[in-house]
Parts: C-alpha cells; sequence; structure tokens
C-alpha cells in the first residue's frame, strides 16, 4: 500500500507544524515593536525624520521657536513662542497618526507608523 | 518549454499593470488651520498629481471664503456699507449654503457673526470678555435674514450685518475636494476640524476609513470610532480656540441668541453625512442648541451625529448606525455610552 | 510514444484547471479567514504527473494550469502568487519523492506540498506588495496545509492504486 504512513510523514508533518509555531512566535514577538517615527515639518518641508524606539531622547529646537522634546517611543512639543499654545496643549503624542500643529509657526509635529488603528481624528 | 516560458514572461510584464496603490499626501496651512490631503493611486505620480490638485482647489477657494484678506469677496461685502455687491461664483454658493443652514437650524447656525466674533477676539492677543453693552451692539448686526441673495451673484448685506463664512469654509472646502473626484479615487482629506473619506481605503481590508472621534480633554486621542465611505465626518469642540479669564474658559462657539460662548453643557459635537458643508453648520448648530434639543432636531432631520457632554456621557442619533459603524471606547477614561 | 504523452498532459492540465475551478466551490475561506486558502485539489494532478509521467511534464502542466485558471478566473497577481507556489511545491515534492517509499509516502509528500505552496505564494506576496505584513497569514495557512495535504494525498494514492488494477501505464 502506498498510502501507508511512513516515519519520515511524521517528520515532514512535525516540521510544517513546528514551522508555522516559529513564524507565529517570532510574528507575536515582533509586533509589539512595530515602528514608530517622528516627522518634524516646517513651512511644508520635513526638517527631521527620527525613528522612535525605547531609546530615543532627542530635543530639536526650531532656532528657539519651537521645541520639540522626543522621549522614548513619544514625542511632544514642549514649548513655542506662539500665542495659542495650542501646539502644548495637545500634550504628547504616543500612537501613529498623531498631529501637534503649531499654526502661528506653521510647525507640525506629527508620529508616523506603518500600521494605524485609525485613518485620522477629527477634533 | 520555450513557448510557456515566453508565455510566462508575457504575463510577468502583464503583472506589471496590476494597481497597487501608492499614496502622497500633500501638508500645507490654508484658512488659518492646518490641512492634510491624501490620495492613493497607481503610480506615486498619480497620487501625487490627485493630492496636489486638491491642494491647488484649496488654496483657490481661500480667498473666496476668507474675511480678512483685503482683496477678498466677503471683505469688500462687508465694508460695501450696504451696497450690492458682486461675488464669484464660489462664495456665492457658500453664502446661499449658509443662508440654508442658518434657516433649518433657526438661526443656531448664523454666518452673520463676524462683529461678535471679532469683539471676542479668541485667538487674537486682544481675547477678552467684553461689556454687555458691547455684545449688545454686536448682537443688534447679527441676523441671517441680513443677508439679501439677488441672483446673479450679487449679494446684499442689511442692517449692518457682517458675513463670516469660517463656520462652514472648511466644510465647503470639503465637498470642493469631493467634487474633483470621480468615485475611482481614493482620497482622505483633513481640513482643520473637517474630515472628508472618499472612495475604498486601499489600507483596509473592509475597505472604509476609520475616523477617531478626539477625546475634548486631549485631542490626540480618541473617544470613539467611526466607520465612513464616501462621507465627510466633522467635529466642533470647545477645546481647539479658547481663552481663560478668571478661571472660566471662553470657546469659541458662540450663542447667536445670547452673543456669548455656547453654554449647553457639550464638548464636542460630531456630524456624519455627505455633505461636508452641511455637517461644519450642524455641528455649530447643534452645540448651541445643547444635548436634547440637538439629539430631537437630529431625529427630527434624519442626521447622523455624536455628542459628547460635559458630564462625561456620549450619545449617538439613531441614523448613526446606518451611515457608519460606530465603536464606543471612551470606557477607560470615564465616559459612558448613553444608548 | 510522443503523442500519447502530449495528450495525457494535456488532458492533465485540463484535469487540472477544472479542479481549480470546483474547488471555488468550497469557500474554505469563510472558516478559515485567510485570504488565499484554498482545497489545492489541482495539486491531486501534480502529484500523479510527477509520479507516473516526468519532471518535467509536470513542470509544464503546473505552469499551464495556472496560467490559464489565472486567465479563467484570477487577476494577474493571483496568477503570479500561484505560480510560485506552484513551482516551489512542484520542486519540493520532485525532491521528496526521490525518497518515497523508504523515508515517507505519499502524504508526507503531499504535505509537504501543500506547505511549500503556501510558502511560495507568501514569497511572492511580500515581495509583490513589498510589504512583510503577509507573513502573519503563514502560520494559519501552514497549519492547514496538514490535513489538506493529507486529503489531496489520500485522493492521489487511491487514483494511484486504482489504475494499478486496471495496469495503466504511461
Amino acid at each position: 500500500m502506498r498510502s501507508k504512513l511512513k516515519w519520515g510523514d511524521f517528520v515532514i508533518i512535525g516540521v510544517v507544524l513546528a514551522l508555522a509555531a516559529a513564524i507565529a512566535a517570532v510574528l507575536a514577538l515582533s509586533t509589539s515593536g512595530d515602528r514608530l517615527y517622528a516627522e518634524v515639518w516646517q513651512d511644508n518641508e520635513l526638517v527631521e525624520r527620527v525613528e522612535l524606539t525605547d531609546s530615543t531622547d532627542r530635543t530639536i529646537d526650531l532656532g528657539g521657536h519651537n521645541v520639540i522634546v522626543l522621549s522614548g517611543r513619544t514625542a511632544a512639543m514642549q514649548s513655542a513662542d506662539c500665542r495659542d499654545q495650542v501646539c502644548v496643549r495637545t500634550g504628547t503624542l504616543t500612537r501613529a497618526g498623531q498631529v501637534a500643529v503649531c499654526l502661528p509657526n506653521r510647525v507640525v509635529l506629527r508620529i508616523a507608523g506603518e500600521t494605524s488603528e485609525i485613518d485620522a481624528i477629527v477634533s | 518549454m520555450k513557448r510557456i516560458l515566453a508565455a510566462f514572461l508575457l504575463l510577468l510584464c502583464l503583472a506589471g499593470c496590476t494597481p497597487r496603490p501608492e499614496s502622497y499626501t500633500a501638508d500645507f496651512f490654508a484658512m488659518d488651520t492646518f490641512m492634510s490631503v491624501s490620495a492613493y493611486g497607481e503610480t506615486e505620480q498619480e497620487a501625487q498629481d490627485t493630492a496636489v490638485r486638491l491642494e491647488q482647489r484649496i488654496n483657490a477657494l481661500e480667498p473666496a471664503l476668507s474675511r480678512t484678506r483685503e482683496d477678498s469677496d466677503l471683505y469688500r461685502l462687508n465694508h460695501a456699507d450696504g451696497a450690492v455687491c458682486e461675488v464669484s461664483e464660489d462664495t456665492y454658493a457658500a453664502i446661499e449654503a449658509a443662508m440654508q443652514y442658518a434657516a433649518l437650524t433657526g438661526g443656531a447656525f448664523d454666518p452673520t457673526m463676524a462683529q461678535l466674533t471679532d469683539l471676542w477676539g479668541i485667538n487674537t492677543d486682544n481675547a477678552r470678555v467684553p461689556a454687555q453693552t458691547e455684545i449688545d451692539t454686536a448682537l443688534a448686526h447679527v441676523g441671517y435674514q441680513n443677508i439679501e441673495l439677488l441672483g446673479n451673484n450679487r449679494v446684499r448685506l442689511l442692517n449692518g450685518a457682517q458675513l463670516d463664512l469660517g463656520g462652514i469654509g472648511k466644510g465647503f472646502a470639503t465637498d470642493a475636494v469631493a467634487e474633483l473626484l470621480d468615485g475611482t479615487q481614493s482620497v482622505l482629506a483633513t481640513l482643520g476640524g473637517n474630515i472628508g473619506a472618499y472612495g475604498e481605503n486601499p489600507g483596509r481590508d473592509s475597505g472604509n476609513w476609520v475616523v477617531g472621534i478626539a477625546d475634548p480633554d486631549n485631542n490626540t486621542d480618541y473617544l470613539a470610532t467611526v466607520e465612513v465611505r464616501d462621507r465627510s465626518v466633522v467635529t466642533s469642540g470647545d477645546y481647539e480656540r479658547y481663552f481663560e479669564q478668571d478661571g472660566k474658559r471662553y470657546h469659541h462657539i458662540f450663542d447667536p441668541a445670547t452673543g456669548y460662548p455656547a453654554d449647553s453643557g457639550l464638548r464636542s459635537v460630531t456630524v456624519i453625512d455627505e455633505s461636508s458643508t452641511r455637517a461644519d453648520a450642524l455641528t455649530t448648530a447643534l452645540f448651541v442648541m445643547g444635548l436634547e434639543e440637538g439629539m430631537a432636531f437630529c431625529e427630527q432631520n434624519d442626521i447622523a451625529a455624536v455628542f459628547i457632554t460635559a458630564d462625561k456621557q456620549v450619545h449617538v442619533t439613531d441614523k448613526v448606525g446606518a451611515v457608519c459603524t460606530f465603536t464606543f471606547l471612551g470606557e477607560e477614561k470615564g465616559y459612558t455610552y448613553a444608548q | 510514444m510522443k503523442t500519447k504523452k502530449l495528450t495525457l498532459c494535456g488532458l492533465l492540465t485540463a484535469l487540472a484547471v477544472v479542479l481549480s475551478l470546483v474547488e471555488r466551490l468550497f469557500p474554505l475561506d469563510a472558516v478559515v479567514p485567510v485570504p488565499g486558502v484554498k482545497l489545492g485539489l489541482a495539486n491531486v494532478v501534480t502529484l500523479f504527473a510527477l509520479t507516473r509521467v516526468s519532471p518535467q511534464d509536470a513542470l509544464a502542466v503546473v505552469v499551464c494550469r495556472v496560467a490559464i485558471s489565472s486567465l479563467l478566473m484570477g487577476s494577474v497577481t493571483a496568477f503570479l502568487f500561484s505560480l510560485f507556489g506552484g513551482l516551489l511545491s512542484l520542486a519540493v515534492m520532485w525532491a521528496l519523492l526521490q525518497a518515497e517509499g523508504k523515508f515517507c509516502s505519499l502524504l508526507g509528500v503531499s504535505v509537504a506540498g501543500a506547505a511549500a505552496h503556501n510558502i511560495g505564494q507568501v514569497i511572492a506576496a511580500i515581495i509583490w506588495m513589498q510589504t512583510g505584513a503577509v507573513v502573519a497569514y503563514l502560520p494559519l495557512l501552514l497549519v492547514m496545509s496538514v490535513p489538506l495535504g493529507l486529503i489531496t494525498g489520500l485522493t492521489c494514492s487511491v487514483v494511484l492504486s486504482h489504475l494499478k488494477k486496471i495496469n495503466f501505464n504511461v
């Protein structure tokens, strides 16, 4: 009988299942590490694009007008010399798709990532 | 074998023509706000062409809707001392729409609040609480009935009224974007508090666009999401533009009846509608009306709206379920979903 | 001899195309929420061609089957994915068939072929869409390939033993 199972068949099935488990495990470990980038735009031009990792610790000073702090996987407009302070009040950005905008200085801080739960926030 | 190989290579070349969406985002400042238009296309060039075309259309609309630029139609109209003015087609259409929604909402939305807005000076260095006499003087000129549309793009303002189309400007621009699309393109436009989501979202299996409704206390976060397609989502909230005096917050959504910022117990109102202009006017009007009156108004007029109250409740109208998928996510932030 | 072989290959291709059409009637992706999950009935034909005709002819059958069925119902992307899957599957099954009877049976060969088909498809998808995100589907596809591979392997061995009974030879 050709269809009689041989020991090698079990090896093959085992290898296939092990491969599935291994890929699933790698995926499960890596999804928590989705890449995030902080983008700083001024006058419609990209000034900085920095990958945010757990060890990110950087301050970007735009000529004293806006100070942006990148810390770990977060970004925030720490201070601005504009009167409305909307961008500072926006607080800390942690997720892809979030934006802090300083209208008077035409500065945009945005977090970009590969995946995002939402496409836009209406406010 | 050779023929098979040739056929295979031919098919491989054909494969190069299959659409694979590329995206391009145009970020820019217009109408006193930050705008972002993302377009998708088969090639990046195509996506960029679409996005740039839309950006140009919005920029072209700016003088038609601005009242501060001295070369604008509205500036001319507001300073004409009641004389008849001819305005551009876009301006005329916007005024017509504004009047229509002012009538619909019984004046809860009113496009003639320019003097009152200037008086409070929110978002300027002169923001202050005006004296009651000043408010009364300004209010005497408010009233959409003071606009007279004379046809052929000619308009007259009576009774010293001054037009401010800021309440529908971004909505009007969003609709102008939608008009340029032929239904096959995928575009996500964020014009300040107005979002227009058109075509199929290539980034999601469902093809829908997921829009978060901002948390009034932290507008980088959201309390709920709506999944939409070919619709606009607009929010008006008390948290975007305001100033504080003597510990009290004064925001930018004025009640045309009192001349004060609407104190209706609401933090924000979101409207989901095919027309962004309509949604824009309605969010303001519903915010002024407050929860009870606003909900009743929506049920009467078949409007999809989401109300977020100061006592941390989220209310949605019946129509919401029909136009989008609504997901409430505010539980952790202390909000309750009132069904 | 040559005509007979050619006829057989044509028949096998036709059969394979029909099978891949037939398996559309089983909307497996409704049960398992993964795009691209299929019964893989056409694999029976590939396996048969490999064991009873020759690797070269099996290759021809696979390429023709993929091309024709893509033209009939698929997009060009579907064609690419299937072709990648089909070729990898063919290579793996051919290699394992060298040890068939000693190391493993047709069932094992078929399971490996099904798994290879899925891996090939996903690799094609990664190259095509330029995103690694599709790998997420692979674990489930691989797990599914075990029962599905067993079914096709069993079908093939039943067919072969039947042909043996009626003394069919190429």
